[in-house]
């Protein structure tokens, strides 16, 4: 598996603010990466470097295919940032993820209306086609989201806060999605959450993050109850309950 | 005077102030769709305002501009400035707003005050545009406006809507949300500046809110919303004229009324269908 994207001790941030230190990791082709830690740890200045639309302070960052072009995203915003004044339909914002592909001046096309069927049957919603996509419940909206993303023929699929706001079974709906897509169709996938048992139940590869803290490897090894402890300033202990990860904080008495 | 007489009359002695005020319209009622999607209707407040300063500053000698091109320089200044803070998030966008807004219209009290050319009445005049007075030379720069803007949106509507439904994640697509931004308000900026110095301020921001809205009410797809509002614009116009040479009203409050009006009858019936 070739490496995609790359942070060589890189430092991130904002203007001359200096966030992050140090940042040396590296997502390879068909990774499932996880990337987790407390609201404000740096997570979304970590996601604008890969995504570009942040640059590193210092240090280099690389994202580029295995054929040497810039990767191409897929990325599934959080649904706050998104504007819902206008009724736009399923299709529609779906098809937004073609536009990149046309081109300025160039309408969508026949090809494109395909590509967008398909997307929407591959996430489990071409019934909802016509519908305004303001109205969906959060669950059919994050499946829009992410078939626009899948419309955009990514290289790699990355989810910001995807679960943020659902009810349980939203949730692991969403997840088993994303989950099946990294699967069956080999994608490589960057799942960005705060949400820790919900990256490290489905995740290979996982990073935390949380300001002065900095660690990656894979889930096993990362996911310690000395890491957490250290990442938020209480005691943590990570269990196995029937082959899914359980974070108990408060060394297993507390409440999780 | 009868209705054949007051069609015949508008048709032949004010066609400026027939296609002016469609033309008008039709390119506010547009634009006025992302105005408010955007919710940034006070935007179209101050744009107005500014506009109107642009033109009285005009009258100041050490700014000797042809009004048209004083309000449009003035206005597109702003527009530039005003783009980059909605953006930031130091100050509150209607923060921003309210301060180019209350400063604009001081300042053209102010400078009509000072002014050294002609009464204040007159100027005022001026500055508020009048439907029925259009001149051949503003007509003509409203319609370049018109095309250039309209030619811009129909071209670019796939952009333009991407970039105001979902910024961050077009931003990810290689598309710079600030540079779309400013480009929309630019154009935006451009059309306003001549339109209020053609038919006024009340006209170009009543037209750049009430049929969006009435559109938003009455429509349920995005492309019928434009549709809807471009033609509320369009016929609100000719029928507001109507009337005011019928019950002997101003021109604009008489055209903005008749589009009200709609506005009324979309609530009602949004209201009817949702029960």
């Amino acid at each position: 598996m070739a490496t995609i994207i790359e942070f060589q001790d890189a430092v991130l941030g904002y203007g001359s603010k200096a966030i992050l230190r140090g940042i040396t990791f590296s997502i390879d082709t068909g990774d499932y990466f996880g990337l987790v830690g407390p609201n404000g740890a740096g997570k979304t200045t970590i996601l604008r470097t890969i995504l570009g639309t942040l640059r590193p302070l210092s240090g280099t960052v690389t994202a580029q295919g295995e054929n040497g072009l810039p990767l191409r995203f897929g990325y599934v915003p959080q649904r706050d940032t998104i504007d819902y004044a206008l009724p736009y339909t399923v299709e529609e914002v779906v098809m937004m993820g073609r536009y990149r592909q046309r081109g300025l001046f160039r309408r969508p096309g026949k090809e494109d209306r395909e590509a967008v069927g398909r997307c929407l049957d591959h996430v489990a919603i071409a019934d909802l086609a016509g519908l305004a996509f303001k109205e969906l419940s959060g669950g059919q909206k994050q499946r829009v989201l992410i078939a626009r993303a899948l419309a955009s023929e990514p290289d790699v699929l990355v989810l910001d806060e995807p679960t943020n706001g659902m009810d349980l079974s939203s949730r692991l709906a969403i997840l088993e999605l994303v989950h099946r897509l990294h699967r069956e169709d080999g994608l490589t996938v960057l799942l960005v959450s705060h949400l820790l048992e919900d990256v490290a139940n489905y995740v290979s590869r996982l990073a935390i993050v949380e300001r002065d803290f900095f660690k990656v490897g894979k889930v096993d090894e990362i996911l310690t109850g000395q890491n957490l402890s250290t990442m938020y300033e209480l005691p943590v202990d990570v269990r196995t309950i029937d082959g899914r990860k359980v974070i108990l904080s408060g060394g297993g008495n507390g409440g999780r | 005077m009868g209705a054949a007489e007051i069609v015949r009359t508008i048709v032949q002695e004010f066609p400026l102030a027939l296609y002016g005020s469609m033309l008008v319209g039709v390119i506010c009622a547009f634009l006025g769709v992302y105005i408010v999607a955007r919710r940034v209707v006070f935007l179209g407040a101050v744009m107005t305002q500014v506009s109107v300063m642009g033109i009285a500053l005009t009258f100041l000698p050490f700014f000797p501009l042809p009004h048209t091109v004083g309000s449009l320089v003035v206005t597109l200044a702003t527009v530039v400035i005003i783009s980059r803070l909605l953006t930031g998030k130091k100050i509150p966008r209607d923060a921003v707003l309210g301060v180019v807004f209350v400063t604009s219209i001081a300042a053209r009290i102010l400078i009509m005050q000072k002014s050294p050319k002609v009464e204040v009445a007159e100027i005022e005049n001026l500055l508020r545009g009048d439907i029925l007075f259009v001149t051949p030379e503003l007509f003509i720069l409203m319609i370049v406006a018109f095309v250039v803007a309209m030619g811009a949106h129909l071209l670019l509507f796939k952009e333009f809507t991407y970039v105001s439904f979902d910024p961050e994640t077009a931003r990810t697509q290689g598309y710079n949300a600030v540079w779309w931004d400013t480009a929309f308000y630019l154009l935006a900026g451009v059309v306003i500046s001549f339109a209020t110095h053609m038919v006024g301020d009340i006209y170009v921001f009543g037209f750049l809110v009430v049929p969006p809205v009435a559109a938003m009410l009455l429509a349920r797809k995005v492309t019928h919303i434009f549709i809807v509002s471009v033609l509320i614009g369009l016929l609100s116009a000719p029928v507001g004229l109507f009337l005011a040479f019928l019950f002997d009203l101003p021109s604009s409050p008489a055209i903005v009324g008749v589009a009200s009006v709609v506005l009324g009858i979309a609530w009602i019936v949004n209201v009817a269908r949702r029960r």
